[in-house]
């Protein structure tokens, strides 16, 4: 009997204890997506395809390529970039941080690829937005 | 004095509109497109000619090691004057970080790019010098891969508009056989307003 007092005093003193410790808050992180398509252009075109593959280097080491496509409703102006990340999800830099201009015609089918800076890239963010040029 | 006073006036009125000096963030630029080259073209023809040399294979080593690379000349034929190295340093920076290319600043057309790599093998037989920290002979590491290139510039009057090209030509001399094992050319063109100066 006594030791079932003295067991149940460690458990209220445990559980006191554990309330009084700082609850570590709640993170709120979107997943990042493989594509992110800005709203005002998806009226105006669609991504129809996006592939990605592994192409083999001489070396015996491999480096990420993707391609995509988009199709355009009406003539459009839009820009695009390639963001890659490696496994722990850190971003590595490639040549430049700029979006690349393209223009696509109505209901043309345009071909895009990008290869990753380096082997131990192993995803990527590609975004479409519209040209904002003034 | 007096008549001083209306000057300074307008001075400080025109100064009050003009656009404020500020600071651009190349990742999200979004102000107009200039007719010269500036720094989007660079990034742009680098970004290119990077991502086709890595995805072709060419410059990675089958042994593992990394590629020494020398920077030949890249001959600027455009009308203006720019600094070839804003479209090279972005290559080479690239390469290096891709772990599959470095470039020596021992060799050049020109002499070596980093004189100090000579400068410092003439400290050899010094006896102010600890010996122990001198470079020894035969420590330099000859070049694998040589880089040569050429910008080119072409105007066309279209209508009341001018069209400017220009042309990013690169390629990549195997130094061994003398051999281009691979080449690569970026077209970026512009068209505008006949009142743009393209020099």
């Amino acid at each position: 009997m006594f030791r079932m007092m003295q067991l149940a005093v460690l458990l209220v003193v445990i559980s006191l204890l554990g309330a009084c410790a700082s609850t570590q808050p709640e993170r709120e992180v979107m997943e990042r997506d493989d594509l992110r398509v800005d709203p005002e252009i998806s009226a105006f075109l669609a991504v129809t395809e996006l592939l990605e593959k592994r192409i083999d280097m001489p070396s015996g080491g491999d480096l990420l390529k993707i391609q995509f496509s988009v199709q355009a409703y009406q003539d459009t102006l839009m820009e695009w970039a390639v963001t890659w990340f490696d496994a722990e999800g850190m971003v590595v830099p490639g040549v430049g941080e700029g979006y690349r201009p393209a223009r696509v015609l109505p209901n043309q089918n345009r071909f895009f690829t990008a290869t990753a800076p380096h082997e131990k890239v192993v995803s990527y963010q590609l975004h479409l937005r519209v040209d904002r040029e003034p | 004095m007096n008549k001083w006073v209306p000057v300074v006036l307008c001075s400080t009125l025109l100064a009050a509109c003009a656009s404020p000096t500020r600071y651009i963030d190349p990742a999200a630029d979004d102000g107009p497109v200039t007719m010269t080259m500036d720094y989007r073209d660079f990034e742009q023809a680098a970004d290119a000619a990077v991502q086709d040399m890595l995805s072709s294979g060419a410059v990675d080593n089958p042994t593992g090691e990394r590629y020494i690379m020398v920077v030949s000349r890249i001959v600027n034929d455009t009308m203006q004057r720019i600094d070839t190295d804003q479209l090279v340093k972005k290559i080479r920076v690239a390469l290096l970080r891709s772990g599959k290319v470095v470039t020596t600043t021992a060799v050049g057309l020109d002499g070596p790019e980093d004189a100090m790599n000579e400068k410092a093998r003439e400290l050899r037989n010094s006896a102010e010098f600890d010996q122990s920290g001198v470079q020894k002979k035969g420590t330099l590491k000859a070049p694998d891969l040589s880089l040569s290139g050429k910008i080119i510039q072409r105007n066309h009057k279209v209508k009341k508009e001018q069209q400017v090209e220009y042309y990013f030509q690169l390629s990549l001399t195997d130094l061994q056989n003398g051999l281009a094992i691979w080449e690569n050319e970026t077209p970026i063109i512009k068209r505008g307003s006949d009142k743009g100066v393209a020099w």
